[in-house]
């Protein structure tokens, strides 16, 4: 078996081999190869093609990988599936630590045999494989990318603490393509194919250890190894949040079930299960996982389930208390008498002091501010919402900027609401860059905050 | 898969603490009524060919005179003369509750699956229901009762809370002791004032 923990040498190279690479510009070896000149990369970079001679985008092309001569970390394979176990053949004579296999044309399409073949060989050298059929990876940091996806069609996500790992490679560089309109940045995203020597355990385990992943998302279709997912879910959901959005819920349940726990128990279902028990937040769509990421990756986890929402807007606030109360978990808070003195004293005559916290429709930066001040300092309150309309007199870049400051400073979570056109999305654009996660929908803030108060649960538990 | 004798069940399930409603099978009418000494009981067919008793009107309620159990073994043994080979089994009345169901399953990849829900006829149609993988923690079982959107009919306000958590980690540990269960359903336990009943049981190897 290989070294599994050699997944940091596919994300960290020092040197890259990027097999099928071509000059043809519609041809997948040419495009990583343009990626990884794109994006900055400053190791070593290699293109081989049996067939090229002289240079492919400026660099010297080797007909093997046997013949560069030097140490390579990692060797992208994009060559038609029946070379590929050759090609793992030559990676093993020249030593190289780690593969990732772009080309399809196995498993997925019935070639189980070639799989096989290509699995033995990367064992029997010991290469830490991944794919095939897979996208491989991409690190910011490290300016690694081996997609083969134009870059022009992709958002480029900046550097942040949000590791995604999906099975699939076109789900999966659709979410990292809105990850790369979120606030929040990208520590590594994995897709790793038909998972046919590094799987989801060990991608799990190696992005639980990572010191740069704060937050693991993951799209899943299938777990291969059941008992080691559940010990290593185990373990990552009591060490960072994790994010799961599991493929597959109408799949037929079990079949010709004798009992009615059968019946109920499905795949699905158990898998469910093993993710509740993990502390995993579950979402239920690809909207849900990206507001679930944005909150988990700025947010610290609240001490109690009460909510303090501050408006100024009287109807969107009954909205948000109606969407908080029905959460299951969260609460709408009272304030305490001294924070409806301090309240009483700071806000015009026109402002009812309750919570929602309606400021009205004239509330600039001022109001804002002053609200806020009053709900820090308060014991009851444990989360914040603020909601800001832009279409509002009072509302402007002085109050979005008031809410950033504060957001800077407070301990408490806090998270706003702002729904709107053009003139409201250059603000959201600001406050979530600043790291104030933005919500277009009370259910969307509400949901989140529950997640993540399920996760102060789930972390206060005695385990 | 095979279902495993119905008394059999019930005595592996007493070796874990976990009592199930006063049961004997009978062989002809005058058993029965031997068994009833005046009180009530309920009469069903068990056969591996009908899993569904009560829809295909194989139980019947609340027999006590010798009369009522007579006719009502003549009329079972009747019917069941198309489900054999097949036995018919006594059982005293439950008390009035409400119903759940406790599970466990054996899954192929993740092992041991225990469930917990609204149990009786309506398991399926209403579906409310919790699923852990064992080995299960204290927090995993709480948190299985906090799941369910009819915990508050099922424990009756909380009062039977311990009483079921304590059923569930009994059940838990049966399975996972007994690899070769492949599903068990205590299908309805009946939770009452006093606590609770296991009405039926049906363990498959």
């Amino acid at each position: 078996m290989a070294n599994f923990r050699n997944i940091k040498s596919m994300l960290k190279p020092r040197s890259v081999a990027v097999i099928g690479a071509s000059r043809d510009p519609d041809k997948v070896g040419h495009v990583i190869l343009q990626n990884y000149i794109n994006s900055g990369y400053d190791g070593k970079l290699y293109p081989v093609n049996k067939n090229a001679e002289g240079k492919i985008l400026g660099l010297k092309t080797y007909a093997s990988v046997i013949d560069i001569g030097s140490q390579i970390d990692l060797a992208v394979i994009a060559v038609p599936a029946q070379f590929v176990p050759s090609v793992m053949e030559e990676c093993g004579k020249a030593k190289v630590k780690t593969a990732i296999v772009v080309s399809g044309g196995f498993a997925e399409v019935g070639n189980k045999d070639l799989q096989d073949q290509l699995v033995a060989m990367a064992d029997k050298y010991g290469i830490t494989m991944m794919g095939p059929n897979c996208l491989g990876v991409m690190d910011p940091r490290s300016r690694v990318d081996t997609l083969f996806l134009p870059t022009y069609k992709l958002s480029k996500a900046q550097i942040g603490g949000v590791s995604f790992m999906a099975q699939s490679g076109a789900v999966g560089s659709t979410i990292l393509d809105l990850i790369g309109g979120e606030g929040f940045g990208l520590s590594k995203f994995i897709s790793y194919g038909n998972a046919a020597q590094l799987d989801e355990v060990d991608i799990l385990n190696y992005l639980m250890e990572d010191n740069e992943t704060k937050v693991i998302i993951m799209y899943l279709e299938g777990i291969k190894r059941g008992r080691e997912f559940i010990e290593v879910a185990r373990k990552a959901g009591a060490k960072k949040p994790v994010i799961v959005l599991k493929a597959g819920k109408t799949a037929a349940g079990t079949k010709a079930a004798h009992s009615h726990t059968a019946a109920l128990a499905g795949d699905f279902e158990v898998q469910e299960a093993i993710f509740r028990q993990a502390g995993f937040i579950i979402a239920q769509d690809i909207s849900e996982l990206l507001y679930y990421a944005k909150i988990f990756a700025s947010e610290p986890v609240p001490n109690g389930p009460r909510v303090a929402i501050v408006t100024n807007g009287g109807g969107a606030g009954v909205l948000t208390t109606d969407a908080v109360a029905s959460s299951g978990v969260l609460k709408i808070a009272d304030f305490t008498d001294q924070t409806k003195k301090m309240l009483a004293r700071s806000m015009p005559p026109l402002v009812n002091i309750t919570n929602p916290l309606d400021l009205a429709g004239d509330a600039g930066a001022k109001r804002y501010n002053d609200a806020l001040d009053a709900l820090e300092g308060d014991s009851n309150v444990d989360m914040i919402i603020v909601i800001m309309l832009f279409q509002t007199p009072g509302a402007d870049s002085a109050s979005a900027a008031k809410l950033i400051d504060y957001k800077s400073r407070t301990l408490k979570p806090m998270i706003a609401i702002s729904i709107g056109s053009e003139y409201t999305e250059m603000h959201n654009r600001m406050m979530e860059s600043a790291g104030l996660p933005v919500y277009d929908s009370p259910t969307a803030a509400a949901h989140s905050l529950a997640a993540l108060y399920r996760y102060a649960l789930f972390r206060s538990r005695k385990h | 898969m095979q279902l495993l004798d119905y008394i059999k069940a019930k005595k592996l399930l007493e070796e874990y603490g976990i009592h199930s409603i006063d049961s004997s099978y009978v062989s002809d009418a005058r058993q029965a009524i031997g068994f009833s000494r005046g009180r009530p009981i309920v009469m069903k067919v068990l056969s591996e060919k009908e899993l569904h008793k009560s829809k295909a009107g194989l139980v019947r309620l609340n027999l006590t005179t010798p009369k009522d159990i007579t006719d009502a073994y003549n009329d079972l043994h009747k019917k069941a003369e198309r489900i054999k080979p097949y036995k018919i089994i006594v059982q005293a009345m439950s008390e009035p509750g409400n119903e759940i169901i406790i599970g466990g399953r054996t899954d192929p990849q993740f092992g041991k699956v225990i469930l917990i829900g609204l149990g009786g006829i309506y398991v399926e149609v209403f579906r409310d229901f919790a699923l852990r993988v064992a080995p299960l923690s204290k927090y995993d079982i709480e948190d299985m009762l906090a799941q369910l959107k009819s915990r508050k009919i099922i424990t009756h306000d909380g009062i039977h809370t311990r009483l079921i958590e304590d059923l569930i980690r009994k059940v838990a540990k049966l399975m996972q002791d007994n690899d070769s269960i492949n599903e068990l359903d205590l299908n309805p336990v009946i939770i009452t004032d006093k606590g609770y009943q296991i009405v039926d049981i049906r363990i498959l190897k």
